[in-house]
C-alpha cells in the first residue's frame, strides 16, 4: 500500500482551481490511498463550510471524503490518539527551535504537523508514503532549516538562532507540492484537458493559489 | 508571550507617532508604522501587536482614500481613539501587558462601531488582516499558523499570497527535477 498524505493548502489550492478530480484519477491509475488528518479536515471542511465565500470549496472537499476518494486515518488503522500525541511532540519541537531575543518564535500549527505525525507512523509500519504540502515553512524546516534562519534573520533584521539538532527529527520526510502533483497527474494522463499549454496553465494556476513554486521551477517542469 | 522592555519602548514610540499621524491625516506614516509592527507581531505573536498592526493599516486606508470624511465627527472620533492609545501607552509603560491588550481591543471596538461606515470598516479591516497576514507569512511563519494569528482563513490567505511575488532563494530546498522524479516514482 502507498499513501499520499495531503495537507490543507494543497486541497484548498486544487479546490480553488477546480482540479480536485485529479485525485480520483490518480487514485484509480495508481491504486494509492489518499489520507487527510482530522486537523486537515477541520481546515478544509469544518471551518470554511461556515464561511459563505468558501462554502462551495469546502463542500467539494467534503464530497471527496463522502465518495471515499480521500479517507481519514482510521481507514488504515491509525488512530487519532496516535496522531495527536505525535503532533503535539512535533509542535513542541518545531515551535521551540527558533529563537530571537531569547524567546522562541512559534512557526507552525497543528494541521501541517499532523501530516508529519501520520507520515512517521506509516513509515514506522513500513508503509510507503509521501506528504503533499504547499506549506513552505514545514518543507524548509525539514529539508533545509538553515534557509529559514536566513529568511527570518533578513526579514526581522535581527539575529535568529536555530537549533538544528532539534530539527533533525524532521529530516526524514518526503514532500511534494501541488506543482509536482500536477506534473505527475499530467504525465499519468489524469488531467482531462489536452494540448501543449495544459501543463504550463495548470502549474501557473496552482502557483497563483499559494503553491510556493517559482517561475524558474515551472520552466524546468515544463521541459521535463 | 511576555514583551521585553526594549520592545515596549518601541511600541510606545510607535503609538505616539500613530497618534500624531492620525491628527495630521498622514496615511504614508500610518502605513509605515503598520509595517513596523509586523516585526513585533512575528516575534511575540501577542494579540496587542497583531491588532495594532491591522488597526493602523485600516486607518491608513481610511485616510488615504479620504473615506474618513464619511465618519460622523471624525475629529471627535480621533480624540477618543487617541485617548485610548494614551491608556495603552500608559499600560505598556508600566509593563502591564494584559491591560495594554485590553486597551488595544477597546480601540478596535471603537473603530468598528462607527455606525456610518460599519460595513465598510469591517471590509477594510478584513482586507487589512489579510494584508498583514501576508507580511507575517513573508517573515517565515507557516500559512496555517499565520491565519490563526490573524483570525482569518487559510483559504483567504492562500488566494492573496498566490498573487504576491516573494523572494524565492530561501525557500528552495530541493532541486525541482529531483522532486518531480520523486513524485513520478511514487505514482508509478
Amino acid at each position: 500500500m502507498k499513501v499520499l498524505i495531503l495537507d490543507s493548502g494543497i486541497l484548498i489550492n486544487l479546490s480553488m482551481n477546480g482540479l480536485l478530480y485529479i485525485l480520483e484519477e490518480l487514485k484509480n491509475i495508481t491504486g494509492l490511498k489518499i489520507i487527510i488528518t482530522k486537523d486537515v479536515k477541520t481546515e478544509t471542511i469544518d471551518r470554511p463550510i461556515g464561511i459563505p465565500k468558501f462554502e462551495l470549496g469546502a463542500l467539494r472537499v467534503q464530497n471527496l471524503l463522502n465518495l471515499k476518494i480521500i479517507d481519514l486515518p482510521d481507514s488504515i488503522q491509525v488512530s487519532d490518539n496516535q496522531i495527536n500525541s505525535l503532533t503535539k511532540e512535533f509542535m513542541e519541537l518545531a515551535n521551540h527551535s527558533i529563537q530571537s531575543h531569547n524567546q522562541f518564535i512559534q512557526i507552525v500549527s497543528n494541521a501541517e504537523m499532523s501530516c508529519l505525525a501520520l507520515s512517521k507512523i506509516l513509515s514506522d509500519k513500513n508503509i510507503e508514503n509521501i506528504i503533499g504540502i504547499d506549506e513552505r515553512t514545514t518543507r524548509v524546516i525539514s529539508e533545509k532549516p538553515e534557509n529559514l534562519e536566513k529568511l527570518m534573520s533578513d526579514k526581522l533584521h535581527q539575529k535568529i538562532s536555530i537549533n538544528k539538532k532539534k530539527l533533525i527529527t524532521f529530516s526524514e520526510f518526503k514532500f511534494i507540492r501541488s506543482s509536482e502533483l500536477i506534473f505527475a497527474a499530467f504525465k499519468k494522463g489524469a488531467i482531462k484537458l489536452k494540448g501543449p499549454k495544459v501543463l504550463e496553465a495548470a502549474l501557473y494556476a496552482v502557483k497563483y493559489h499559494g503553491s510556493s513554486v517559482s517561475f524558474e521551477e515551472i520552466d524546468v517542469l515544463k521541459k521535463l | 508571550m511576555f514583551i521585553e522592555k526594549e520592545e515596549c519602548i518601541h511600541i510606545i514610540g510607535l503609538l505616539e507617532r500613530a497618534k500624531k499621524a492620525l491628527l495630521n491625516k498622514d496615511s504614508n506614516i500610518l502605513r509605515d508604522l503598520s509595517d513596523q509592527t509586523v516585526h513585533s507581531a512575528c516575534n511575540y505573536q501577542d494579540s496587542g501587536s497583531i491588532t495594532i498592526s491591522v488597526l493602523i493599516y485600516t486607518l491608513s486606508k481610511l485616510v488615504e482614500r479620504e473615506d474618513f470624511k464619511k465618519i460622523k465627527n471624525w475629529e471627535e472620533f480621533i480624540k477618543k481613539f487617541n485617548s485610548i492609545l494614551d491608556l495603552a501607552i500608559k499600560a505598556i509603560n508600566s509593563s502591564n501587558q494584559s491591560k495594554y491588550e485590553k486597551y488595544v481591543e477597546m480601540a478596535r471596538t471603537l473603530l468598528q462601531s462607527q455606525i456610518s461606515l460599519k460595513q465598510y470598516i469591517q471590509d477594510v479591516f478584513k482586507k487589512a488582516s489579510i494584508n498583514k497576514g501576508s507580511k507575517i507569512y513573508e517573515h517565515g511563519l507557516s500559512l496555517e499558523h499565520t491565519a490563526k494569528l490573524l483570525g482569518t482563513s487559510q483559504w483567504e490567505l492562500s488566494e492573496y499570497i498566490g498573487q504576491k511575488h516573494f523572494e524565492s532563494s530561501h525557500i528552495q530546498t530541493m532541486d525541482v527535477k529531483k522532486r518531480a522524479k520523486m513524485a513520478m516514482e511514487f505514482f508509478s
